[in-house]
This record gives structure tokens, C-alpha cells and sequence, in this order.
């Protein structure tokens, strides 16, 4: 390929190339000055967006960098749940909207047996894989014990599932070695969906004690699904793109694309230009600048999904500092803080606040209740706390944070804007920028002070934000968490009724509040920007955010 | 002459394996995890989970192990592993350089076309218009960020005026053509699927300037200084004298002397478009090597990070023993030394 290729090309067009330039020095002067331009001047672009098979394919524009894997039992990512979902279906799900009731799927109804560690699922009758295979209780029975014997990663959610028993075709047994711990909100995610058991198999996949080491699937599902998802995933060109086609036999009709490629674009930039331009139709990565740019934009509509991911302060009970081993201290900081104007300023207005390790949206969390209990800003109370601290004049801490950005919101900013708050008291905040990955580093090691972080669930399953923060976050910030708090959290994941749920959360979250070593600032309102080409996408908070199956052509 | 070429090959060799140990000892100072990047938070946080992990990627063996291990497979053509991805490294870079490789060669052919001869002319007619659009231009080149220009290209030529595709290697609803060499334009012109070759050309266009733009503006200074240099000569005025004419003295006297300095760069540029491409990869999106290592850097990757730095230290030592080949041919006097 030479210059000349380029000169002479357009865009998949039809028309053939013009004659061939010549490269004498006159040639090479009109491309040196200026004559650049005129190479990318010829290659004007044909219309391709208004094409027929343009029209049946649904582009998203997403950042798929972090995506390892495909295959349902290695999916724990960010990105690659959105994929997983359109190709399986688990046995519950959450509507858009609703991360706290659970909603049948591929299971009509689920009940704990009279043992106390069994629940059995009712499983559809009519529900087909995309290949055309009937869905049975034996392909839920090896999809688990598949997971349960691989152990990667999404696999610890459901270390406490004893077996999977089959009962007659359509029922299931889940036994539990540990009924106390959570089930049904867990396995609603991506990651536990089924898979036909016949296909997996024909392509080296095994449920055996041993799967560990024998199964060879993972490869074949990295680029197929073996689902009953509205959408078949039929390529994956790592950091390009994911190529799904629509399940015919998907049970809840036919979807609305062909096609649905999910394309790799990083830079959101990129995607705001293509998502003007028409080549996506969906932009997932957009930064509330960007965002507002589109707002007049009449081909451009911008749907907001709150999602359950928060970012937060951690402030450590550090050996190095003792004022921060003071509990009043590190409850002054809580109290100086400008919350409203962090979200108002840093992100638009588009985030919520939640009391504390319990994201808004979830059981027993709400906005409400963080004016009720949830620390507020209230310099005259943060001073007060500082004199019975026996720090009347404030303290010292390093806060550090990673060279990153959460929605939009870039760490120096916020640690800027928290060292001017905390000013205002006498707290010094020492800002100490860092590399990401030695931030995570040395923060999940227990060696800074205070760290500005973040945190998205597997799932919106309470007891795995709760649990966290009394065990591995707890270490963290070096707690040592008082029997009362464990109980608590105890109680509350064993806890099947969700108003009862609610109360004891309540509890928790005030008991979190009380310890202060976790400041939640901001849990963003996602911005999405989807042209009006596109009719019934709903984003989800529930960790696949968006249910590519109602989506169809507007 | 073949000892002359011996001792490049073992200095070569040499090169690669210490810029290698370099890498190694760097990323093994750094304090970042790869544990905590591949494994989640639940399990990053089990100790028995980590202790499986460090022992099945050998983390756990002390530093000069790992890096025998690493030499051991590396003797073996076996570069390991990726962390983050699981696939075997050499699978990853199979899979990321065709797009790197049809880049950079594009950006570069692109540089010599225009850097070259507007070199010469800047040269030829100094102090002239062309003279001081050459510099402008090589100015603009060398010292524009690229992220910078990458940007203002895509939102100009793509965003305002949609004469450019946006980013990618391809439309989104062209079907890469099977795969051959991974060159979206070789495999589509083997397969003859001109539709898509219009595309991926049409694709090239915005990142290979952006791309070409830095070594343009280095050709084309390096060329006017050589040629400046070669036409004071006694050569060029005895030429002259004879009555050579103009066009002659340029092309056959002066340019073939100036070229040594010219080739010692281009080669430099070429490795350097081959390694350096991570900006314009990131604004356009596009599947190739610079964006995996910057991944692999991120994730502390090390079989990944440890294969790309021998594999970037392999192309910069083979281009300079190349462009030190090609002195021996342009220049007897070498070998001679």
C-alpha cells in the first residue's frame, strides 16, 4: 500500500479506483504542501450508514479493554457482561430500575425446601437454545457444576452450593452447604448462565471433578455462545470488536437486529464523534462534557442510569498516623466534607450519594436515608468533634489516589477539592498522586492513609458489598470490627425477607457511619448516549447494563 | 565484509537480551501487583487463591529463576503466557501486529514519498518558498503532539467535514476478510474483495498521517541538511563545471551521499512507527501492538510486557543492523574501516 492506494480509495464504496496518480516531483510537492488533505479529500465516504444491512445492526461504541474472556464461567469484568447477558439467560433476573426484586427468567419459580438448605426452580417449558436444542434441567445442572468444578472467578459467589440435582426435566435442586449465605440475587448475573450442555461438550467442555484442568471450552466460547440469549456471539477480534446475530429460537420472540456488533473504542472521544456521525448507535464511555455537547443534538438521545458503583475515601486507622486511630477525627472528616458540592460541581449533578458501603438502588439504601443517618456537611460539628478528639487545630494525612478517572471524574480533582474542604476544619490533606495499579497495590496491602478508590459489585446482592467491609475492606483500613457489626451482617445475609432485610441494613449502614473510615462520594448516573434510531434499549444498573433484547430498530 | 558482519549479528544479539534484563529489573521494581489486576477483589484478597496464582505464573521464584525461565522459553520460541489475557503471548502479538505492522509501514512509505524529495527540494532551492514550506511543515511535525494531532485529524476530517472514515480498522458493518497475513489490505486484495480493501485503505488514511507526521518532519530535515551538506562540496562545483546539467548533479552527485544520514533515520523512524504507535492507536482505535503493550503495562503483565520488549528490541536491533548493512553497500569505506 502506497499513497496512492489511499488517494484513490473511498470508503466500501462500488466505484472502482480513479486512474493511478504519478508520482513525478511535481506529484510529490502537490501531496507534500498541503496535498495531504487532498489525498483524504478523494476519498469521500459513501453512505453506508443509510445501507439496508447498516439499519439491522445495532453498533455500540463500549471500551472493551479490560474483557478476558467470553465464556460465562471466566466472565467477571466490566465490559463483558454486557455481551454474556445478550447471549444467555440466567434462571432470575432484575428489571432495569429494580435492583432489589428478582424477576423470573429462564426458572418460573424458586422456593427454599422445608430442609432449609435446598431451593428448587421451576424451569420454563417453551425455552429453546439459538442451535434449535430444547433447555432441561440437565443443561442447568452442568452449567453450575461445570462452574462450581472450573473455580474461576465468578465461582467464589457460589462456593457455598453443595450440588445441582436434577429432579425431572424441568427442576432443579440447588443444595446449599451454607444456607445462611445468599443464592438467588447472585446467580441472576451473567456469569451464571446456562449453557447447552451438548455443545459445550462437543467442543472439549467437561463438568467433571477435574474441569479444572480438562475443560478446553473456554476457547470455543470465547467467540460462540451455546445460549438461549436473544443474541448469538459469533466473533470476538480482541480490543475490536464482538460480533453477535439474533437467536431465532429465542423464546421471548424474535429480536429486533440482525446484528449487533460491539465495537472497541476507548478513547471516548472517538466515540463521540462516531456516535454524531451515525457510525454507533450507543455510546457507553462518554464524559459529562461530552454528554453535554450532545444535548441539542436532535438524532441523539441521552438516557442516565444510576448504577451501583460508588467512589469513595477509605481513611486508614494507619500506624504511621495516630490521629487518624482516633475515631472522632476521622468522624470530623465525614462532617467536612461539601458532598453536594462535589456531585453538583465534579460531575454535573449526575450521581447520588449513598450512607455508606451500600450503593442507593439496593435494598435498604436509599437517598432519603442518607439525610436521615449519613454523614452531612457540618464544619461546626466537625470542629466540635476535632476539640474532643484533643485536636482542636486539626491533623495531618496523606490522601492518595491513582492516575485514573471514574465516570468522568478524574481522582486529582476530587482529592483537590477534598484537601480544600477539609481546609476549612484544619485537616491537611496531603495529596500523593500515584500510578493506579501501586495505588491498588499498596491501599489492598494496608499501607497508606487514605485513598481515593472505587468499587463496582459482582452483583446487587447486599451481603457482598456488607460482607467485604467487615472482612477483606475491614483489613484494608485496619478495623478491627467489633462482634456486634459481624453479627449484624450475619443476620442480615441470612435474612429471606426483604423488609426485615431492610431494617438490619439500616443498622449496618449506621454502624459504618460510626466507624468512618469509608467516605462514599459519589455513585454516578451513568450517561448513555443512544441516537433516536434505536427504540426500547434499557440500560441496567444490575452489572450487564443494558438489556440488548428489547432493543430493535426505531 | 563477513567479519564485519558477525560482529553486528553478536552485538545485536547482545543488545536484545540486555534490553530484555533492563525491562525485566524494572518491572519487577515496580510496586504494582499483577495479582491485583487479574484477579478480582474477592479473590485478591484470599491468600490461598494469590499463593495458587503466584505459583502457577512462577511468580513466586526468585527473580534471576524467573528470568532464566523466561531466557529458557524465549531459546525455545516460547514466549509465554499473558497474564491477562491467558492466551499465549505469541498468540496475542500474531493478533495485534498485522495492524501495527500495516500502520507504521503505510505512515512510513508515506514520509519518505513526501519528506524525501520536499528534503531535496528544500535543499536544492534554499531560501526559497519551498524551503520555508518544507520547514514549516517538518516543524509542525516534529514538535505537534501526536495524541494532539491524532484528535484535531479525527474531529476535523471525520467529525466536521466526514471526508475520513472514523475510527477502527474497518466500517462497522464491513466483514473482515479472512484472515491470511492479518494485512487487511493484503488479505483483501489476495481474496479480491476490493470493497472492504477501499475501506481498510480509506481507514489508513487519518492514522497513517498523524502517524507519518512526526518522521515526515524528520526526513525531510535530515534530507535538507545532507543535501545541503553534499551540494557545498568540490564534487557538486566540479560537476558543475563540467556542465552537468542541474537535475543530474541533485540526483546522481549529491543525493546517493546525502543518503547515509537519511538511512541511519529512516530506519530509526520505521522501528520507532513500529513501537510508537500507542497515541495513534488510542484515537483510532485501532487493534495493534502499541494499545496491547500499554495494557500489558497497566496490568503489570510481565510474560506480555517481557515478549513485547524483546520482540521491539529484536525490530530496533535488525533495523539498525540492516541500515548497517546498507552503509557497507552505500559506502565501501565501511567495511574497509
Amino acid at each position: 500500500m502506497t499513497v496512492k492506494d489511499a488517494d484513490a480509495t473511498s470508503t466500501g464504496s462500488d466505484e472502482a479506483p480513479t486512474a493511478e496518480p504519478t508520482f513525478d516531483r511535481r506529484g510529490f510537492m502537490v501531496l507534500g504542501a498541503g496535498g495531504l488533505l487532498a489525498a483524504v479529500l478523494q476519498s469521500a465516504r459513501p453512505a453506508a450508514a443509510q445501507s439496508a444491512q447498516r439499519r439491522g445492526t445495532l453498533v455500540i461504541a463500549l471500551d472493551i479493554s479490560d474483557a478476558t474472556g467470553l465464556d460465562p464461567v471466566r466472565v467477571y469484568q466490566y465490559s463483558n457482561p454486557l455481551p454474556t447477558h445478550a447471549a444467555y439467560d440466567g434462571m432470575v433476573t432484575f428489571d432495569p430500575g429494580d435492583s432489589v426484586n428478582l424477576k423470573p427468567a429462564l426458572a418460573t419459580e424458586w422456593a427454599y425446601q422445608p430442609d432449609g438448605k435446598t431451593v428448587r426452580l421451576k424451569l420454563r417449558t417453551d425455552v429453546k437454545f439459538a442451535s434449535g436444542k430444547p433447555m432441561t434441567a440437565e443443561d442447568v445442572r452442568f452449567s453450575f457444576t461445570r462452574q462450581l468444578n472450573i473455580k474461576d472467578q465468578p465461582w467464589q459467589y457460589i462456593s457455598h452450593i453443595e450440588e445441582v440435582k436434577v429432579v425431572d426435566p424441568h427442576t432443579v435442586d440447588i443444595v446449599l452447604k451454607d444456607p445462611k449465605l445468599p443464592l438467588m440475587t447472585i446467580i441472576a448475573t451473567p456469569a451464571f448462565g446456562v449453557l447447552e450442555k451438548e455443545a459445550v461438550i462437543a467442543h472439549g467442555g467437561t463438568d467433571a471433578p477435574d474441569a479444572k484442568e480438562k475443560d478446553k471450552a473456554t476457547e470455543w466460547l470465547n467467540e460462540n455462545s451455546a445460549g438461549t440469549g436473544p443474541y448469538r456471539l459469533t466473533g470476538w477480534q480482541r480490543n475490536q470488536q464482538i460480533q453477535m446475530v439474533k437467536n431465532p429460537n429465542y423464546w421471548k420472540g424474535t429480536p429486533g437486529y440482525e446484528r449487533v456488533l460491539i465495537r472497541h473504542m476507548s478513547e471516548s472521544a472517538a466515540q463521540l464523534l462516531a456516535i454524531q456521525r451515525g457510525d454507533v448507535d450507543v455510546a457507553f464511555n462518554l464524559i459529562p462534557e461530552q454528554i453535554a455537547t450532545l444535548k441539542g443534538d436532535p438524532n441523539i438521545s441521552i438516557a442516565g442510569m444510576t448504577s451501583l458503583d460508588f467512589i469513595y475515601m477509605a481513611v486508614v486507622e494507619a500506624p504511621t498516623n495516630p490521629a487518624l486511630q482516633n475515631k472522632l477525627a476521622r468522624q470530623a472528616i465525614g462532617y467536612a466534607i461539601d458532598y453536594d458540592g462535589i456531585i453538583k460541581n465534579l460531575i454535573g449533578g449526575n450521581a447520588v450519594r449513598p450512607v455508606s458501603f451500600l450503593p442507593v438502588g439496593v435494598n435498604g439504601s436509599t437517598e432519603e436515608l442518607t439525610k436521615e443517618i449519613g454523614f452531612r456537611e457540618d464544619l461546626a460539628k466537625s470542629r466540635q468533634l476535632l476539640a474532643q478528639a484533643g485536636m482542636p487545630d486539626g491533623f495531618k494525612f496523606a490522601l492518595s489516589y491513582g492516575n485514573a478517572a471514574i465516570a468522568g471524574v478524574g481522582y486529582q480533582n476530587l482529592a483537590q477539592k477534598l484537601q480544600s474542604d477539609l481546609a476549612r476544619v484544619g485537616i491537611k490533606a496531603e495529596l500523593t498522586p500515584m500510578d493506579q495499579v501501586n495505588m491498588r497495590t499498596m491501599y489492598l496491602g494496608g499501607k497508606l492513609e487514605a485513598a481515593l478508590t472505587f468499587w463496582n459489585p459482582p452483583a446487587p446482592e447486599n451481603w457482598l458489598w456488607s460482607s467485604a467491609t467487615i472482612n477483606r475492606v475491614a483489613g484494608r483500613v485496619h478495623w478491627k470490627v467489633p462482634d456486634d457489626v459481624r453479627k449484624l451482617v450475619a443476620d442480615a445475609g441470612a435474612e429471606r425477607d426483604l423488609a426485615k432485610g431492610a431494617a438490619l441494613y439500616k443498622q449496618y449502614q449506621q454502624a459504618m457511619v460510626d466507624a468512618a473510615h469509608h467516605f462514599v462520594l459519589i455513585q454516578p448516573i451513568y450517561q448513555v448516549a443512544v441516537r433516536k434510531n434505536v427504540s426500547g434499549l434499557k440500560l441496567t444498573a444490575a452489572g450487564w447494563m443494558a438489556e440488548l433484547g428489547g432493543a430493535k430498530p426505531a | 565484509m563477513i567479519r564485519y558482519v558477525v560482529s553486528r549479528l553478536v552485538v545485536s544479539v547482545a543488545m536484545v537480551l540486555l534490553a530484555t534484563l533492563v525491562i525485566f529489573l524494572i518491572a519487577n521494581t515496580v510496586p504494582g501487583d499483577p495479582v491485583l489486576t487479574a484477579l478480582g477483589d474477592m479473590a485478591a484478597s484470599d491468600p490461598a487463591q494469590v499463593a495458587e496464582f503466584r505459583a502457577r505464573w512462577g511468580l513466586d521464584l526468585p527473580l534471576w529463576h524467573q528470568y532464566w525461565l523466561f531466557l529458557e522459553r524465549l531459546a525455545h520460541g516460547d514466549l509465554g503466557v499473558s497474564i491477562s489475557s491467558r492466551r499465549p503471548v505469541l498468540q496475542d502479538i500474531i493478533d495485534y501486529a498485522p495492524a501495527t505492522l500495516e500502520l507504521a509501514t503505510v505512515a512510513f512509505i508515506l514520509s519518505v514519498l513526501v519528506g524525501l524529495p520536499l528534503g531535496v527540494l528544500a535543499a536544492v532551492r534554499r531560501d526559497t518558498v519551498i524551503d520555508h514550506v518544507a520547514r514549516a511543515v517538518s516543524l509542525i511535525g516534529v514538535s505537534a503532539p501526536t495524541f494532539w494531532l491524532a484528535f484535531i485529524a479525527l474531529a476535523v476530517f471525520y467529525g466536521q467535514l466526514n471526508w475520513a472514515p472514523g475510527p477502527g480498522r474497518l466500517d462497522a458493518v464491513s466483514f473482515p476478510p479472512d484472515r491470511i497475513t492479518g494485512l487487511l489490505l493484503i488479505d483483501t486484495a489476495l481474496q479480491g474483495d476490493w470493497e472492504t480493501f477501499h475501506d481498510a485503505a480509506a481507514h489508513l488514511v487519518l492514522p497513517s498521517i498523524v502517524l507519518a507526521a512526526a518522521t515526515l518532519g524528520l526526513i525531510t530535515r535530515t534530507t535538507r541538511a545532507a543535501m545541503l551538506e553534499a551540494l557545498s562540496q568540490d564534487y557538486v562545483r566540479v560537476a558543475k563545471a563540467k556542465g552537468l546539467r542541474g537535475r543530474l548533479i541533485v540526483v546522481g552527485h549529491a543525493l546517493p551521499n546525502a543518503m547515509l544520514p537519511v538511512v541511519t533515520l529512516g530506519g530509526l523512524a520505521y522501528a520507532n512507527l513500529l513501537a510508537g504507535a500507542v497515541m495513534t492507536e488510542t484515537v483510532f482505535s485501532w487493534p495493534g501492538l502499541g494499545r496491547y503493550t500499554f495494557r500489558s503495562a497497566v496490568t503489570v503483565d510481565f510474560p506480555a510486557i517481557m515478549a513485547v520488549t524483546a520482540i521491539v528490541a529484536a525490530i530496533f536491533v535488525l533495523v539498525n543492523f540492516l541500515v548497517d548493512m546498507s552503509y557497507a553497500l552505500l559506502d565501501p569505506r565501511v567495511v574497509k574501516k
